[in-house]
């Protein structure tokens, strides 16, 4: 007999999906023109030389074709997009009290404060375009640490650090959604580790995108001094809605030298967020980056963290779990490039696609001519929950030297009949035998995780496992 | 075609960011009218010459752009059945020597047809210093049951530049082992679309190159997955010298429907010589459960355990590459159903097999 597939309701996201009323003190028309960009430059208080990145790459935005090698997105229609949205806040608060109280209760809802009391060296939030909150612990201030807004830092003393570091790893002519967030970008954190400082417990910056039809642009941009360490948390969700959403922020990450930059992302975005997202990281000699890396939310994603290892012996960890959906089509991967010798990079990650989502793992590993004994390894396994979804591995590799060791590996499947009766017969229902196989599946991504935050992924994938079933 | 035309081929089925160059390849192509095959057919293998394309909708490789091209330029196909039920006990073999200054474009059309079981080496070769450009275009059908082992050469000069597209269809229950040697050329453009439509129908697939001096070696290899049960295996093995470079692109497609199919692919490439290139992209496209797709590669060196070992055997480190660069093309040559074949190839490469030494 044909075996039946259980139909359970679709499951409650009301964790994320809850929505303030809009009492934005100020929003900009939608579109783009050079008129919205002067203005936005203009609300900002952007220094000269910002206001002309901002036009210069305006301009390059409009001559650059979207792309057409990813997932669709044509739902995206630029025209309908509001760029700026400043919350109805006073300008960052470094006291959670002066956060006003809908949006402090936000945050509340999402565990941010909790988080920052227990187990955090500062928090950042970000609400709409704006950041709302900004606070380092005492402590870690005193050992030198900067975590400040991006706009502070722009005209405060690392104000020619920033110029010198803004969208030089990604350039607005990388693609045109970086050209966008050229253009448009508000809001984000600055964070410098200075030379030998090691920094113990996370930072975290959490982005909320509340204001319906908009687009959210932080601009974060780290730099670890030499022989220093750091654990960078990003967090981020929006209540859902009927129309387009859009995130494109952008990442830019200096590792110093021997130091070590770990930058760990739960992305939890509503599922009708075009998340166009651009992170990238310069590791000099002797450095490491690790990115820990959880897709779950949002419409459509391109994301791919790349990792340019640009001094000798540099290496760069990528551990990644995509987990796509109804209605969801992720495009996740990461690109390394090796371009000094004795270079290495790891990648591991995991893929699952259920209920009609698309998941697709994409990557390159570049290995210029002077990475002499470099060594790279690549491994992505997907596993596919029905036969209504869609699983793809596009893993590319460009090698230019002799001496090098290259190793890759992909694996596609479904879960094993075997594993789930095995766990049935200890006792487990159906459900719960399958979702415990996924979280295993996932397992990559949580250990490497704060305890808190592996908790929440794979309350994540209990959520999206529920009514998979079949 | 009588014109210099840019052709693009050798697409991905899923293409990928464009600053990697990998999606597709462009060639300039200017191909006219075919060159006389030598052929030696067994019995019960059959030949007739046709107007036109059997299978002018079977996808090939190259793709669109080269079939409409080559459509155009050809004037006749060269048609080779064997009947149902027909067990050829020798191989069809089709040489094609290839002169100074030729621009040859032939369609080749190979029709298993059900129950029957055939063996097909071409051999692709051209005087060294002959400089010039061909084209073939190989379409098959093997029906239900039958069995096609396709064997295809390419050893033309280094300043020959070649085409070598494939494309076909299997019926249920039927089998297509496909070996592909490149051991020399300029410029070489190969790969297949090979759809496995029919319900238990297996592909295995053995690819050996060798690429040296500036040579380029641009490859396309597609098994699209449609019916149940269906397998593929492909397995490649390559070595790069001098300034070289190469790219595979191969991929596995388990379409819905495809209930319990298995494709598995595996490369492993020896780099020989710091000037080479080496460009690999294996997808694996799914849209069914109920199916296993695996890929695995190895690039680069030899590894260290191994040259230890054989270094306190008393070679030296360019002999064991050299060897070890010899032990891969070898191992595909000895795969040739086909012991004529297996002896000139075996000639044109200089040397005896690891298995004439007993």
């Amino acid at each position: 007999m044909a075996k039946e597939k259980t139909y359970v309701e679709d499951i409650d996201r009301s964790m994320y999906d809850f929505r303030n009323e809009e009492k934005d003190e100020f929003r900009i028309e939608e579109g783009l023109t050079p008129k919205i960009i002067l203005e936005i430059s203009k609300e900002k208080n952007d220094p000269e030389w910002m206001r002309d990145f901002r036009l210069k790459s305006l301009d390059i935005y409009n001559k650059t074709q979207f792309p057409d090698w990813g997932p669709s997105i044509e739902g995206l229609d630029m025209d309908n997009i509001v760029t700026y949205v400043r919350p109805n806040s006073k300008r960052m608060a470094k006291d959670w009290d002066d956060v006003p109280d809908e949006i402090k209760d936000t945050f509340e809802r999402l565990g941010i404060p909790q988080a920052e009391r227990k187990s955090l060296a500062g928090v950042g939030a970000q609400y709409d375009s704006e950041l709302v909150y900004h606070n380092v612990k005492d402590e870690v201030a005193a050992q030198g640490v900067i975590y400040t807004d991006i706009e502070s830092a722009l005209r405060g003393p690392y104000a020619d650090m920033i110029r010198e570091h803004f969208m030089k790893l990604v350039p607005p002519t990388d693609h045109k959604f970086a050209a966008l967030h050229g253009a448009v970008w508000s809001g984000g954190s600055f964070v410098y580790v200075p030379k030998g400082v090691h920094v113990d417990i996370p930072l975290q910056s959490y982005f909320r995108l509340n204001a319906k039809g908009a687009g959210q642009f932080e601009h974060t941009l780290i730099i670890v001094d030499d022989d220093a360490y750091l654990h960078f948390i990003e967090g981020c969700s929006a209540p859902k809605y009927n129309v387009a959403n859009l995130h494109a922020g952008c990442v830019e990450l200096y590792v110093g030298k021997n130091s070590t930059l770990r930058y760990s992302t739960i992305e939890n975005w509503s599922k009708n967020m075009y998340n166009l997202n651009t992170k990238r990281a310069r590791v000099e000699e002797g450095g490491k980056v690790e990115w820990i890396s959880g897709s779950f939310g949002s419409h459509v994603s391109y994301l791919y963290p790349m990792s340019i290892l640009a001094g000798r012996g540099a290496r760069a960890e990528f551990t990644g779990v995509t987990f796509a959906g109804k209605g969801q089509n992720l495009d996740t991967g990461c690109k390394m490039v090796h371009s000094a010798p004795d270079t290495s990079s790891y990648v591991s990650t995991r893929s699952i696609s259920k209920d009609g989502g698309i998941s697709t793992f994409r990557s390159s590993v570049v290995v210029n001519r002077q990475a002499k004994n470099s060594k790279s390894s690549v491994s992505c396994q997907s596993l596919m929950l029905d036969a209504q979804s869609r699983s793809d591995t596009i893993p590319a590799m460009d090698i230019r030297t002799q001496q090098a060791d290259i190793g890759h590996e992909a694996k596609i499947g479904r879960i094993s009949d075997d594993a789930v009766f095995y766990l049935m017969s200890r006792g487990l229902s159906e459900e719960d035998a399958r979702a415990l196989i996924v979280s295993g599946f996932a397992d990559n991504v949580g250990k490497e995780l704060p305890l808190e935050y592996a908790v929440e992924m794979n309350n994540l994938i209990r959520l999206e496992m529920k009514g998979s079933i079949g | 075609m009588g014109e210099t035309k840019n052709i693009r081929l050798n697409r991905l089925p899923a293409i990928t960011w464009y600053w990697l160059n990998m999606n597709e390849a462009s060639v300039d192509a200017d191909l006219e009218g075919p060159v006389q095959a030598q052929a030696e057919a067994p019995k019960g293998v059959s030949f007739r010459e046709e107007k036109a394309d059997l299978f002018p909708d079977q996808p090939t490789g190259a793709g669109k752009a080269f079939n409409k091209a080559a459509e155009a330029a050809a004037d006749s196909v060269q048609v080779w059945t064997a009947a149902e039920g027909v067990k050829a006990t020798d191989p069809l073999r089709l040489k094609y020597q290839y002169k100074d200054g030729d621009k040859a474009l032939n369609l080749v059309n190979i029709v298993a047809e059900k129950d029957s079981d055939m063996t097909v080496v071409m051999d692709y070769s051209s005087a060294p210093e002959a400089s010039g450009a061909a084209a073939v275009q190989t379409k098959f059908s093997v029906g239900e049951n039958a069995v096609l082992r396709l064997v295809q050469i390419v050893r033309v000069g280094q300043k020959f530049s070649f085409i070598n597209d494939l494309g076909g269809r299997t019926g249920s229950h039927a089998r297509v082992e496909v070996i592909h040697m490149v051991l020399s050329g300029d410029k070489v453009y190969q790969g297949y679309q090979i759809d496995l439509a029919g319900e238990k129908s297996s592909l295995k697939t053995d690819i050996a190159y060798q690429v040296s001096g500036d040579g380029h070696l641009d490859m396309n290899y597609f098994a699209n997955h449609t019916g149940r049960k269906t397998e593929c295996e492909i397995n490649v093995n390559g070595v790069l010298r001098d300034k070289a470079s190469k790219i595979l692109r191969a991929t596995i497609d388990l379409k819905r429907g495809a209930v319990g199919a298995v494709g598995n692919e595996k490369e492993d490439v020896l780099l020989m010589d710091d000037g080479v290139r080496n460009q690999t992209i294996p997808l694996i496209l799914c849209t069914e459960e109920d199916v296993v797709g695996n890929h695995g590669a190895t690039i680069g060196r030899l590894d260290e355990s191994l040259m230890f070992y054989l270094e306190s055997r008393g070679l030296n480190k360019e002999e064991i590459y050299e060897m070890m660069a010899k032990a891969r093309i070898d191992a595909t040559l000895r795969m040739i159903p086909d012991e004529k074949t297996k002896e000139e190839i075996n000639a044109y490469l200089g040397g005896g097999t690891e298995d004439d030494r007993d």
